[in-house]
């Protein structure tokens, strides 16, 4: 019976390969866009939590802060709600550092005196690795003595994780313009369809087939349709991502950072062909429901 | 006592169709169907005659359930048509079978698939299906033609994968639209000693026509019908009501 029903919904769609090709290619170009945004939504998503990860909050001491006093501090830093780890980073060490991240000691030779501070380098816990937690930290942090100033990317992470949620949001919107076309289109080919059976269909209510048996092709016509526009949306975005990716490297550095991107997962590709199916499956439900088969 | 027999006073017994003032309309105030009230017992051949328009498409269609009367009772099989709900609508018509002047076959497909879309129709598996629609073109002669598209055969032999594809289910009744309508004469007598061997092993027949030769030649009970009205029920020569 199964089997029966499948062979008759791909008869179907064999049956009219221009229209079923419009159908297939309209739900890919959907599809494709949609995904496309979803790419940049996810890796741009991977970067927050990235962020969030690095997510921490530097302590600039004060002069001269130095021995059990510096010790002290640190210890009471680390019993502030929210803490992980304290380290600390002595005036020698910072300086070292900056030295290092010049590649050399060529442009410090001259300097007699360490005008680096000593800092402390104060990590989060998991939980309170989001721009909320550090807000918290900061704000406990500030009324300690010998801190001359606190250092964070609160704002910045804000700003970004702002942005991330603007192109998601704008990427919901059209993909859902673009389901609702892609949807109305699915409906009117499964609908010419129906119109084209109507003589198999009346034959077939005649005989004593039930509803469902006559409507299970069409839908299952318009949830293959989908998947295919799903799948071949799928394969056209991993042809763009892998020959576009070189010449886009320095664009996407500023939206990305550092993080290199990545295509979606096995799981997220599967999602997509359900999501063209799934469309697929709406678009021929409206078209069997609205109207015909009648009886 | 049931709803039937406490209000269909003189018609009961074992009636394969029964109808009790039925009465169809499409248009207010015109009568396809007025105040009919017949009974057809299980394994009779009834003729249905009548002129165009006199009602005998209607009451055909209010049989199988492709229509719902406007007042009236309907039993067919033990089922109120008046009262049947759509999902119970295949389950009636899987014991009806139905045959049609333009014979309603499927140009795309084989005349086996013709005849097995019956059973497929209700899920009957494809090998079986198959091997029965090949035994019912056995039955109507056409067996050698299992392959061949409805296009490439002659009236008659439409009509006989037509018959095939009525009877392959074993239906209780056949009901048969004026099946000869755009037959010769000698395809006519063919055609009808199929429908009538249906009679003979037990099916209940009810065949609308306008053609009287062919009322007379078979000799069944004959129930004409005027302007939506029995104008006269004449019992099968031999047999009274």
């Amino acid at each position: 019976m199964v089997i029966g029903l499948a062979r008759s919904a791909v008869r179907g769609l064999r049956a009219s390969p221009l229209t079923t090709s419009i159908a297939v290619f309209t739900i890919a170009a959907a599809l494709v866009l949609a995904g496309g945004f979803g790419l940049l939504v996810a890796n741009m998503g991977d970067l927050v939590e990235r962020f969030g990860e690095e997510l921490q909050v530097i302590v600039y001491l004060e002069a001269g802060l130095e021995g059990e006093a510096l010790r002290e501090l640190a210890a009471s830093v680390g019993t502030v709600e929210g803490v992980a780890d304290v380290k600390i980073v002595s005036k020698a060490e910072a300086l070292a550092r900056f030295r290092d991240s010049l590649g050399g000691a060529g442009l410090l030779e001259g300097l007699v005196d360490n005008p680096l501070p000593a800092s402390l380098e104060v990590s989060l816990r998991s939980q309170d690795r989001t721009p909320e937690g550090v807000a918290v930290v900061v704000a406990a942090l500030s009324g300690l003595p010998g801190i001359s100033e606190l250092a964070h990317g609160q704002e910045w992470v804000e700003g970004y994780a702002r942005f991330a949620s603007l192109v998601r949001a704008g990427a919901l919107a059209l993909g859902l313009v673009l389901a609702i076309a892609a949807l109305m289109i699915v409906a009117n080919t499964v609908r010419l369809a129906v119109y084209s059976r109507e003589d198999e269909i009346e034959i077939l209510l005649l005989v004593g087939a039930s509803r469902s048996f006559v409507r299970i092709p069409f839908l299952l016509e318009g949830a293959l349709q989908g998947a295919m526009g799903g799948a071949l949306a799928v394969g056209l975005l991993y042809l763009a991502f892998v020959a576009f990716l070189p010449g886009l490297e320095y664009g996407l550095e500023l939206v990305l950072g550092n993080t290199a991107p990545h295509f979606f997962s096995s799981g997220q590709a599967l999602a997509l062909v359900g999501a063209g199916g799934g469309l697929g499956l709406l678009g021929s439900l409206t078209a069997v429901l609205g109207g015909r088969p009648a009886s | 006592m049931s709803f039937w027999e406490r209000h269909s006073p003189g018609i009961g017994g074992d009636g394969a169709v029964r109808t009790y003032h039925v009465s169809k309309s499409y248009i207010a105030g015109t009568f396809a169907l007025h105040d009919l009230t017949l009974e057809v017992a299980k394994g009779e051949f009834v003729f249905l005659m009548g002129p165009s328009g006199a009602g005998k498409t209607t009451l055909l269609k209010l049989l199988f359930a492709a229509e719902r009367p406007n007042e009236g009772q309907i039993i067919v099989l033990g089922r109120n048509i008046a009262r049947l709900r759509e999902a119970g609508v295949p389950a009636l018509r899987r014991r009806i079978g139905v045959i049609f002047q333009d014979y309603k076959l499927l140009n795309r497909l084989t005349i086996e698939d013709n005849v097995a879309i019956a059973l497929d129709a209700v899920g009957t598996p494809r090998r079986e299906a198959r091997t029965r629609a090949f035994r019912m073109l056995k039955q109507v002669g056409l067996q050698h033609r299992r392959y061949h598209h409805p296009l490439s055969l002659s009236g008659g032999e439409q009509q006989r994968v037509a018959i095939a594809r009525a009877l392959v289910n074993e239906p209780e009744i056949l009901l048969a639209d004026e099946p000869t309508g755009n037959l010769d004469p000698e395809l006519t007598i063919e055609i009808m000693d199929l429908i009538a061997s249906a009679s003979t092993r037990g099916t209940t027949v009810i065949v609308a026509t306008h053609d009287v030769g062919l009322v007379e030649r078979y000799g069944k009970r004959t129930i004409l019908l005027d302007r939506g009205r029995i104008a006269d029920d004449a019992p099968a020569p031999g047999r009274s009501l």
